[in-house]
């Protein structure tokens, strides 16, 4: 790696600038650890609710068919009980993600946030279709690439280029830092998820979903995540332009990774799961849209 | 919460409800036989679809309805009539660009790198299941286009086939009215079309790379002597096949197709379950089929 290269990790390391997320989310997120049965609705209710503009998002993606929802929910009381706690958890980390991403910098973070909301939800359906923790998917799916956010509010201008060289050159954004800052967003994700304490699997997801192989645990949850991401980038929930290439999932180093742990993979139908993939985007586009607008 | 009240009436114009499993049911029956998928999305669109059926047949319940496509004896009949309503209305000019997009970014390229061992710089493509031609003109388009850029010294030629006599009668005509061409940018219709009538006429630019002529996709003896294709376009056509007869025409159309040749689908159609002669793969937006490796099949 060189000098500079070097330089931009130890800036990255600092996360000074990161936007930090919402206060509430912590003391949640503990809370929901917790056994379920000692699990109080109104506590949790209480959790969401401290936070007004976090409280509003998180009814918009409560209200999305989606999450399982058909019928308005008009309150978070309501919506945790309707959705249950797990679902509640899945929105409320969401709505805190889309925070991270500054509003000022050349790449559109709605495009960051449609990308994360996409590979969240399709890392979600992947694990059910192959008998995988959907729950945890999520989670991954939708951190994957919080690098992405560290580089934009730390590194941004070095960060510029790289995205400029991907979208002019129609390839994969992990490819063109490596040309331009000699490191990938999967070095900044790992930094980020190791200062947040996230759990090891999480770490291993936002440091090494471009290289499932180099995960020294949880390769399974990688290459499910590196799949998921490779198909919305290959489906129009990419990184806000076209990656012009050919991909062949079953000849993906992922599939091969995910293949040892899920055998059901063998037979499975890629065709009909990028169809279904057109109704997400549809929704993604919509809710993201909404989001953004919404008070922060 | 002024809002959250704001903005929650945003997120009430969506479809109220799920969609009925019945109706899922039906969708993933459509799937299975034909190989056609109608996303959550679109299921709307698709119930209106098996509603106009039903009301041909005087069926009440979409419950009713999944019998009369599986149970009854019209169950085979019925299913044509409701692909019919499902493709109604796909065929115009420019149908489908994210694929064109594909072909013109991804696939001619690769296929140029292909070729570049073979002395000939020469595309031979065809259009299996053409129907009035819109989608054989639009990729002659494409490739004018293209022979002024990234294909410059190329030539290509189009095979434009149907079952149908009238489309390819039709087709040969190249006259269309303001629903097939309504997908046209103001610089296609002026560089590639005339004024005929209120209609417009294909230029005669365009047409000379085509050939039209009515093949039987089922006719073994026609099909083996379509040999040394690129690219194999084959649109809402499989879908009315059984699998048996799915499986003749893809062990042909490998056969049919060179070694680096690109067998394109219509959209959300798929060869799950068909056939393992070729592998799925994506491009940006689209999906398309390639050979899988293996020896040639022989017949």
């Amino acid at each position: 790696m060189s000098a500079r290269s070097a330089q931009l990790l130890q800036r990255l390391e600092t996360l000074e600038q990161m936007p930090t997320i919402p206060v509430v989310l912590a003391p949640l997120l503990r809370y929901l650890e917790q056994p379920l049965d000692t699990l109080e609705v109104q506590q949790v209710v209480d959790l969401i609710s401290q936070d007004k503009s976090l409280a509003a998002q998180c009814l918009h993606l409560a209200n999305s068919p989606l999450y399982g929802r058909w019928q308005n929910v008009d309150s978070i009381r309501s919506a945790v009980v309707a959705l249950g706690l797990q679902r509640m958890r899945d929105i409320a980390v969401s709505c805190s993600v889309l925070r991270l991403v500054p509003g000022k910098g050349q790449l559109n973070p709605t495009v960051f946030w449609e990308h994360s909301l996409g590979c969240a939800l399709v890392s979600r359906q992947f694990a059910r279709r192959i008998g995988a923790d959907a729950a945890k998917a999520y989670l991954a799916g939708l951190l994957h690439d919080i690098g992405i956010a560290a580089e934009l509010s730390v590194i941004p201008a070095e960060f510029q280029q790289a995205y400029e060289l991907s979208q002019s050159q129609g390839i994969p954004l992990h490819e063109a830092e490596m040309t331009m800052l000699g490191f990938t967003h999967c070095d900044a994700g790992k930094i980020v998820a190791e200062h947040w304490r996230l759990t090891p699997d999480l770490i291993a997801v936002a440091g090494c979903h471009h290289n499932p192989a180099s995960a020294d645990g949880s390769r399974a949850l990688v290459a499910l995540v590196s799949l998921s991401d490779l198909l919305c980038r290959m489906c129009g929930l990419g990184h806000g332009y076209i990656e012009e290439r050919q991909v062949n999932f079953l000849e993906e180093l992922g599939f091969a990774l995910l293949l040892k742990e899920c055998p059901s993979l063998q037979g499975f139908d890629w065709a009909r799961f990028t169809f279904e993939l057109e109704a997400y985007m549809e929704e993604v586009h919509r809710l993201v849209s909404i989001l953004y607008r919404a008070p922060q | 919460m002024t809002t959250v009240a704001s903005s929650l009436m945003e997120t009430s114009s969506r479809p109220p409800g799920p969609p009925s499993p019945h109706l899922v049911k039906i969708r993933d029956l459509v799937y299975q036989v034909a190989g056609i998928f109608q996303p959550d999305n679109k299921l709307r669109l698709f119930e209106d679809r098996c509603s106009k059926r039903m009301k041909v047949l005087g069926v009440t319940s979409l419950a009713d309805y999944y019998d009369c496509l599986t149970t009854k004896p019209i169950r085979q009949a019925e299913l044509v009539s409701l692909l019919n309503e499902i493709t109604i209305g796909e065929t115009c000019f420019f149908r489908n660009q994210p694929q064109l997009d594909a072909l013109r970014n991804v696939v001619f390229p690769r296929i140029v790198e292909a070729r570049a061992s073979l002395a000939l710089r020469h595309l031979r493509i065809w259009s299996a299941g053409c129907s009035t031609g819109e989608e054989p003109y639009t990729l002659s388009i494409v490739l004018l286009e293209e022979l002024g850029g990234r294909l410059k010294g190329w030539t290509f030629e189009i095979i434009a086939t149907d079952l149908n006599e009238r489309s390819v009668a039709n087709a040969k005509q190249g006259v269309y009215g303001a629903y097939s061409t309504r997908n046209l940018t103001p610089y296609y219709k002026q560089k590639y079309f005339s004024p005929c009538g209120n209609d417009l006429k294909v230029n005669p630019e365009v047409k000379t790379h085509i050939n039209f002529s009515r093949v039987n996709l089922l006719d073994d003896v026609r099909m083996a002597f379509l040999k040394g294709f690129d690219l194999v376009m084959c649109c809402n056509v499989l879908i009315y096949f059984d699998v048996i007869s799915k499986r003749r025409v893809i062990q042909h159309f490998y056969n049919n197709l060179l070694a680096h040749g690109y067998l394109f689908l219509g959209h959300s159609e798929s060869l799950y379950g068909v056939s393992e002669d070729f592998r799925l793969v994506h491009l940006p937006s689209a999906t398309a089929y390639v050979k899988a490796e293996k020896r040639q099949v022989m017949r």
